[in-house]
C-alpha cells in the first residue's frame, strides 16, 4: 500500500496540533460553538444524540494490520470497545469525548492515519473496488487514481470551501462494486482497442432527497489528464452550484439544471484553459503505482487439495466458500469477504477484539492487506486457498464468519435514530429483524443475490434509492414509519427503486420484507435475481401482497 | 410538562436541568407546567452556559406509568441510549424512570428542538 513519505507525516502531525489548539480554546471559551464547530467538522468530529462521533478516513478502504489494531486499540480506550464501518468506507466511533480527540488524532498520526475529508464541504474519502488488485477483471488498479486523487485534493484551497460535500468513487471492472453512478463523480476505468487507459466520466449521481443516475459526460478520457479534467468539473461546479439553497447545492442539481451536454461543454471549455499543467507528471504517477506494485504471490495450482478436501469434509465451511470467497486473478488465492452482518448483529459493526483478529489473519495470511467495503463489510484481498481454512476456523472463532455475502442478510444500514443527530427513524432494528427472518441460511441461499439497504432519513447515507429493497425511515408526527422502494441497484445496472406504497409502521417492515421474497419467489424466472423479477412483473405483485397483508 | 436538555461540552453527554445545574438522569430532571414561565427563563440561563452545554432546549412530556416521560422517541433515545446496545447509556442503569420511558409510546416532536432547527 501507500506509504506516507515526511511530508504526508508532518502535514498529519500539524494538523493535529492545530486541532489540539482549537479545542483548548472552544473549552476555554475563547471560541464559541459556532465558531468552533466547523473546525471540528473538518476533522471529523460530530456532535450526535449520546456522545461525539469521530469518523476516520480510510482512503480508499485500504487498511494495513497496524492500522487496524490501532483502531482497535482506539475503540478499546477512548469508546465502548467497537467501531462502525460506513457506506464511504471510513470508520466511526461512538462515544467520544471532546476532550480526547486531540489525543485520538495524535494515535492516529502515528499510523497514518487521520479524519481528514471525512467531513464538511470538501472532496471526501475516494471509494474504489474492494477487489483492486486482487480481482482478474480489473483493466488497471484503481487504487493508483484513488491515491492521486487523495494528494492531490487534500487541504486543495479551491476545493475546500464547495457548495456541498463531494464524492467520487472509481471502479476498474465492468463488475462495479463502487456505487460508481450514484457519487458526484463516476470514474471507470477502461481500455481502448489499441491498449490505451482511460476514464468514462460520470458526473451528477447521487442520493439525498434527489436522486439521480448520474450521466456520462465524456466517454474516454486518456488517464494521465485526469487531475484537469477533474479540476475542470470542479471549478464548473464551484461557479454555477447553488450555495443558496442546501437543499440544491449537490452538483446533481447544477448537471440536471444545465443539461449533460451543456454541463459537459462548460467542463471542456474550462478544461481547454487549465491545460496539463496540474496532471501529475509521469514520474509521479509512477512513483505512486510502484506503491502498489503486485505483491509476492506464489505460483501455486490452481487446484489446493487442502481447500478441497475441507470443502468436501465440512459443509460450514463450503457454505462460506460459496458465498464469501471470490475468484483471485492468481491460480491458488482466493479473495475473502469478512461479512460484519452477523445475524442480530449491527450491520458494519466490528468489536476491537475482532479487529485484532482481522489484523492477525491479515499479517499471518493475507499479504498485510485490508479492505473495506462501501455495503460494510471487510476483505482479505489475497488468501492462499490451502490457508482458507484456517482462515475461516480464525474467523469462525470470532464471530466473522457469517455466509452471507450479497444475500438478504448483508444489509447496509446508517446508525439511524439511535445515534445520528439527523435521523428520523431507527435503521439498526429494521435490519436486525430482517436478518432474524432469514436466519435459515438454506433459504438465504435459494434468495440469492438480494440487496437491502437502510436509511433513517433521507440524506441516503445508508444508500436506500438503490436497494434492490429500499427502506427509508420516516418521521410522521414524531413515530417512526418507513417507506420502502424497489428495484433499485447501485451497480453498473444502476437504477432508482421505485415506491412500493404507503409507508409502513416500525413492527411491519420485515415481515413486508418478507412478503416481498415470497412474492419474488413465486414470480421469478430462471436465473432472475429480485431487481430482474421485479423489472419483468412491476410493483404490482409486490404492492397487492404487501398491502393485503397490512390489513 | 416540560424538562430542558443539552449536550454536555466535554464530552456530548445528554444533561437535564436541576435548579441551575446541569444532572446526567432524566430521573433528576427538574419538571415544569407546560405555562411555566420558568421553564423559558431556565432555558435562557442554559443557553448562556456556552463553556458548559450546547445544543439547549425544552423538551414535551407525556406520562407513562405514573411517571413523565419524554413525548418525542428521539428524546426518549437520549435519555436511555441507543436500542441496539441496552447496556450502553443510560438505560443500563435500570429502574423504574428508565422502564417508564422504555414503555413510553407517544409522538410529537418536542416544540423546542423545532425552535432549536429553525434557528439554526
Amino acid at each position: 500500500m501507500y506509504q506516507y513519505d515526511t511530508i504526508d507525516k508532518e502535514m498529519l502531525a500539524d494538523r493535529s496540533a492545530e486541532f489540539r489548539g482549537q479545542v483548548a480554546r472552544r473549552l476555554s471559551g475563547e471560541l464559541t460553538e459556532d465558531q468552533f464547530k466547523r473546525l471540528r467538522l473538518m476533522n471529523g468530529l460530530y456532535l450526535q444524540l449520546h456522545a461525539y462521533m469521530l469518523r476516520v478516513a480510510i482512503p480508499y478502504g485500504s487498511l494495513n494490520p497496524t492500522q487496524l489494531r490501532k483502531l482497535a486499540w482506539i475503540g478499546r480506550t477512548y469508546d465502548k470497545g467497537y467501531g462502525h464501518f460506513t457506506t464511504r468506507t471510513n470508520l466511526q466511533f461512538h462515544w467520544i469525548k471532546l476532550k480526547d480527540a486531540p489525543d485520538i488524532l495524535d494515535h492516529l498520526a502515528s499510523v497514518d492515519m487521520h479524519a481528514i475529508q471525512t467531513s464538511g464541504n470538501c472532496i471526501r474519502n475516494t471509494t474504489t473496488d474492494p477487489y483492486a488488485g486482487a480481482t482478474a477483471e480489473e483493466v488497471d488498479d484503481p487504487r493508483v487514481w484513488a491515491e492521486a486523487i487523495r494528494q492531490w485534493s487534500t487541504f486543495h484551497p479551491e476545493f475546500s470551501f464547495l457548495p456541498r460535500k463531494f464524492k467520487i468513487a472509481i471502479t476498474a471492472a465492468p463488475k462495479d462494486r463502487t456505487a460508481a453512478r450514484v457519487h458526484d463523480i463516476g470514474l471507470v476505468l477502461k481500455r481502448a482497442r489499441d491498449g490505451a487507459l482511460g476514464f468514462e466520466v460520470i458526473v451528477g449521481g447521487g442520493m439525498g432527497r434527489t436522486p439521480h443516475i448520474g450521466p456520462t459526460i465524456r466517454e474516454f478520457l486518456p488517464v494521465n489528464r485526469l487531475l484537469s479534467y477533474l479540476e475542470a468539473i470542479l471549478r464548473v461546479y464551484n461557479r454555477h452550484g447553488r450555495r443558496d439553497n442546501i437543499y440544491k447545492a449537490r452538483i446533481k442539481i447544477l448537471v440536471a439544471a444545465l443539461g449533460k451536454e451543456e454541463f459537459a461543454k462548460q467542463v471542456e471549455a474550462e478544461w481547454a484553459k487549465i491545460g496539463d499543467s496540474v496532471d501529475l507528471p509521469d514520474t509521479e504517477l509512477a512513483r505512486i503505482r510502484g506503491a502498489f506494485a503486485p505483491l509476492g504471490f506464489e505460483t501455486l495450482p490452481d487446484r489446493s487439495e487442502a481447500f478441497e478436501t475441507a470443502k468436501a469434509s465440512n459443509p460450514a465451511f463450503a457454505r462460506f466458500v460459496r458465498n464469501n470467497v471470490k475468484p483471485h486473478k492468481k491460480s491458488g488465492y482466493g479473495i475473502v469477504e469478512i461479512s460484519l452482518k452477523a445475524i442480530g448483529e449491527t450491520p458494519g459493526d466490528a468489536t476491537s477484539d475482532q479487529m485484532d483478529v482481522v489484523a492477525d489473519l491479515a499479517e499471518r495470511y493475507g499479504q498485510n492487506d485490508i479492505r473495506v467495503t462501501h455495503e460494510q463489510n471487510l476483505v482479505l484481498p489475497h488468501v492462499k486457498l490451502d490457508d482458507l481454512p484456517e482462515v475461516w476456523a480464525g474467523l469462525a472463532a470470532a464471530g466473522l464468519a457469517t455466509p452471507n455475502i450479497n444475500l438478504v442478510s448483508d444489509i447496509i444500514a446508517c446508525p439511524g435514530l439511535d445515534y445520528c443527530a439527523l435521523a428520523n427513524a431507527r435503521a439498526i432494528p429494521i435490519a436486525q429483524h430482517i436478518a432474524e427472518k432469514f436466519r435459515d441460511q438454506d433459504r438465504a441461499e435459494q434468495v440469492g443475490e438480494l440487496k437491502i439497504k437502510i436509511s433513517g432519513c433521507i440524506n441516503a447515507c445508508g444508500h436506500h434509492h438503490v436497494g434492490h429493497i429500499g427502506i427509508l425511515g420516516v418521521d410522521k408526527k414524531g413515530e417512526e414509519f418507513y417507506q420502502l422502494t424497489l428495484g433499485g441497484s447501485g451497480a453498473e445496472d444502476a437504477a432508482v427503486g421505485s415506491m412500493l406504497g404507503p409507508a409502513l409502521p416500525y413492527d411491519k417492515v420485515a415481515d413486508a420484507v418478507d412478503t416481498l421474497v415470497d412474492v419474488y419467489l413465486r414470480e421469478r424466472q430462471d436465473g432472475e435475481r429480485f431487481p430482474d423479477t421485479f423489472r419483468r412483473t412491476g410493483v404490482a405483485p409486490f404492492k397487492e401482497a404487501v398491502y393485503a397483508d397490512a390489513h | 410538562m416540560k424538562a430542558l436538555t443539552a449536550n454536555r461540552l466535554t464530552d456530548g453527554e445528554v444533561v437535564f436541568w436541576k435548579d441551575g445545574r446541569w444532572v446526567e438522569r432524566f430521573a433528576d430532571a427538574q419538571l415544569w407546567a407546560v405555562d411555566d414561565p420558568a421553564a423559558v427563563e431556565a432555558e435562557a440561563l442554559g443557553k448562556g452556559q456556552g463553556t458548559t452545554v450546547v445544543d439547549v432546549y425544552l423538551i414535551d412530556l407525556v406520562e407513562s406509568e405514573g411517571l413523565w416521560a419524554p413525548l418525542s422517541y428521539r428524546e426518549r433515545i437520549r435519555a436511555l441510549g441507543p436500542t441496539n446496545h441496552p447496556h450502553h447509556g443510560k438505560q443500563a442503569e435500570g429502574g423504574a424512570v428508565v422502564e417508564a420511558l422504555q414503555h413510553a409510546s407517544g409522538a410529537a416532536r418536542s416544540t423546542g428542538r423545532v425552535n432549536l432547527i429553525k434557528r439554526k
